[in-house]
């Protein structure tokens, strides 16, 4: 059984109200949440510290802009939070942040982490057109009644981990029939049941409804074979990479905006990744014909081999690739088959040890 | 504008396409060249990419005026010579701004043009990456009518107000299309590599150029004044530190618009640096002084800084603009303040190798009218 706050608002309200809640009562000293930052309704992540500041943040607003973890381990990349800050973010973000910390890039000391079960984002390009606003009814009615939620991301479509690992509270919102007038907090440890002590709601002790968890699971599964088929990645043998990666016209936007992808200085970028003229007039004088968008492939290989094993699949560098190719869809998949080889669900828990780090003489043995 | 008044006549019977591959094979077989630099069709069909073509045979799968840019042309010019020169003469096939970017990045040491011969076409513009790969087929058919009409509506909107869409001096060799007899195609040769390619391959410059050049002047005239509109109409909505922050407020930070843009060559750029990496405490700091802070942090910082680096090379190509995950008109944005600050210096980049950055060169006499307010302020500052 788990400790539940139950405030009388909606759920959006109510996670606004926990966050003054904390920010006025010195629990934290700033939260860092989505807000509305634009006056046509831009929205992005902020670092509030000012509890009239909270009027404009939209925690729950399905976009994600930037995947928070890279941020937050910016912010904690040279030190911990020397004060105590409360962060919302959403379960592949907490995923990807704990893989940072694993790869000392981060730092997760003093954070308060806010997630919640999550009906996924829209696509960034829906919120460059404008048009999220008008999804939000079918959006916050998809969540009320567990529904998949048409035209989120294929990527979160596509997604099994909806459910928070380490988050302190989780804000229920898959299934919450009254979403739009109560607000259900599970406090899922002792320090999360500390800091909202004094907040007003009702406390009671319950579970997780583990039967509407497990039917989103299985909907959730059942998309992610389809669009599996539908994007043809039964088949990725070396013909077929190339083909897919052909229209990669090698902006590295997929590696910038990744979380797992934390490498200050990319190898592609470095001067060792260039070519001297007598390189090229080697292969010409072989082939005749040298594409000088050659070595497009060999780094989506690379990236994927690097962050296969920490792949959250946020779906980030499928939506900003300028050459809509589905990156989210193939990281998802060989992602998906490095971590079931080693029994690895990044993200899930921060004393596990990263696949390569461990070593057992016994394993793999078919391979060697 | 022009070093000759003349150009050599190519049958064009079967589109420009071909007239320019035949032309390239025969140069190639003629050894005017030892390879050509000229976009091809990837495998899968949908894109195409920058190949250097060194037997005739393989110039049967190139498109030398593709209907999409996917890389600026003068990234590729400078990964092959940013290193030296190279043993090969290679003639490089691209779009004006393409053309204009490599001068502008020999100037800054990251091309060498010396073995390059850089050859140009009458630009139609080209269509935005995302219009594309929507769908190839479609919009290889939109493209090619657009292009035959001069129709730039499905083009990127620089495109539609590009003044720099034929020949702007700085290339060695100009294909020429518009105004030309029917059927044919023009070799106007603008240096002496380019009369040299010509006659190598065994073409005569004898014809008049009159007619193309008043439809290139005429053109150019319409997309000035198209292109001052468009400025006006977008410095009402960016003019202005509020302004300019409304119009990025969709910036997820990611530089991409940096990392396509041919001009900005910076192997690390600061902002990518650990000079932008800051404690904790600075952040909470920052926040707390107003209450807030946007995290990504410095998104209008970057864009001032990449602006105040490269918009006096910018040629207006419409990358970053192609490249923005949120949709920012960034190439528009950096049109108009390019436009201004190139005017301040009587600048056009690209128009010759010869002619040196403007933050290169120093004048005692110049900008007086800013010196001059500057000196105001500091006298109002102290009394």
């Amino acid at each position: 059984m788990t400790k539940v706050l139950t405030i009388d608002k909606s759920t959006p309200d109510g996670l606004k109200e926990l966050l003054r809640f904390l920010l006025d009562n010195g629990k934290v000293k700033g939260v860092l949440t989505l807000r509305r930052t634009g006056e046509d309704g831009a929205v992005s992540y902020s670092l509030i510290t000012d509890s009239a500041g909270v009027e404009a943040a939209v925690p729950l607003f399905p976009l994600m802009p930037v995947n928070l973890a890279k941020q937050l381990s910016l912010l904690t990349l040279q030190e911990a939070a020397t004060e105590p800050i409360a962060v919302v973010l959403r379960p592949c973000e907490l995923r990807a942040f704990i893989e940072l910390v694993k790869r000392t890039q981060a730092n997760v000391e003093n954070i308060l982490f806010i997630s919640s079960t999550c009906p996924g984002v829209y696509p960034l390009k829906m919120a460059a057109e404008g048009d999220i606003e008008q999804h939000l009814p079918q959006y916050w009615k998809a969540v009320a009644q567990a529904q998949l939620v048409p035209d989120v991301r294929l990527a979160c479509q596509a997604c099994e981990y909806f459910v928070p690992y380490t988050a302190d509270i989780t804000v229920s919102l898959l299934g919450s029939m009254r979403v739009d007038r109560e607000t259900t907090l599970f406090l899922n440890n002792e320090r999360a049941e500390l800091i909202v002590n004094g907040m007003s709601g009702k406390l009671s002790e319950e579970e997780a409804d583990g039967a509407i968890i497990e039917q989103i699971r299985t909907k959730r599964k059942a998309e992610k074979d389809k669009l599996s088929d539908e994007v043809e990645l039964n088949n990725l043998g070396i013909a077929e990479l190339t083909e897919t990666f052909s229209r990669c016209i090698g902006c590295r936007n997929c590696s910038k905006v990744c979380p797992a992808c934390y490498c200050h200085m990319c190898f592609f970028e470095t001067e060792a990744a260039g070519h001297p003229p007598l390189f090229y007039e080697t292969q010409l004088d072989k082939t005749g014909c040298v594409n000088m968008l050659s070595d497009t492939t060999f780094y989506h290989l690379v990236r994927l081999f690097h962050v296969g094993a920490s792949c959250t699949g946020c779906g980030q560098c499928g939506d900003v690739c300028p050459a809509n190719i589905p990156l989210w869809a193939i990281s998802l998949k060989v992602g998906g088959a490095v971590q079931k080889a080693f029994d690895y669900v990044p993200g899930k828990s921060i004393e596990e040890g990263l696949p390569i780090t461990t070593f057992a003489p016994e394993e793999f043995a078919g391979v060697v | 504008m022009s070093s000759s008044r003349k150009g050599a006549t190519l049958v064009a019977e079967d589109g420009v396409e071909k007239a320019v591959l035949g032309f390239a094979r025969q140069a190639l077989k003629k050894g005017a060249f030892d390879a050509v630099l000229i976009p091809c069709r990837v495998p899968a069909g949908d894109s195409f990419a920058y190949h250097l073509v060194g037997n005739e045979a393989a110039l049967e799968g190139a498109s030398p005026l593709p209907p999409i840019m996917p890389v600026q042309g003068a990234r590729v010019i400078s990964s092959i010579t940013r290193r030296g020169k190279g043993r090969r003469k290679i003639a490089a096939i691209v779009r004006p701004c393409e053309a204009r970017a490599a001068i502008e990045l020999a100037k800054l040491g990251q091309v060498n043009l010396e073995n390059i011969t850089i050859i140009t076409m009458d630009c139609p513009g080209v269509m935005p990456l995302s219009d594309y790969f929507e769908d190839a087929g479609k919009g290889d058919k939109v493209f090619d009518d657009a292009a035959r009409k001069w129709n730039t509506e499905p083009m990127r909107p620089v495109c539609k107000i590009c003044d720099n869409l034929s020949s702007t001096g700085g290339e060695d060799l100009h294909i020429a299309k518009m105004g030309t007899k029917s059927g044919n195609i023009l070799l106007i040769p603008r240096s002496t590599k380019g009369e040299d390619a010509l006659s190598k391959t065994g073409l005569s410059i004898e014809e008049d150029v009159t007619d193309w050049e008043a439809s290139v002047n005429k053109l150019t005239e319409q997309r000035k004044q198209k292109r001052g509109q468009s400025n006006d109409a977008l410095r009402s909505d960016i003019e202005g530190i509020e302004r300019l922050t409304q119009a990025f407020s969709a910036c997820i930070n990611c530089h991409n618009c940096m990392r396509v843009c041919p001009i900005c060559y910076c192997r690390q750029c600061h902002f990518d640096s650990d000079k932008m990496k800051f404690s904790f405490e600075d952040y909470l700091a920052r926040a707390e002084a107003r209450g807030g802070l946007k995290i990504p942090t410095d998104t209008l910082l970057f864009h001032i800084g990449r602006m105040l680096h490269m918009s006096l090379s910018c040629v207006s190509c419409g990358m970053c603009e192609d490249a923005c995950p949120t949709a920012i008109p960034v190439a528009q944005i950096f049109t108009l303040v390019g436009d201004r600050n190139r005017e301040a210096f009587d600048y056009m980049p690209g128009r010759s190798v010869d002619e040196p950055l403007p933050l290169t060169t120093f004048e005692r006499e110049e900008f007086e009218e800013v010196e001059q307010s500057h000196a105001e302020v500091l006298a109002k500052q102290e009394s």
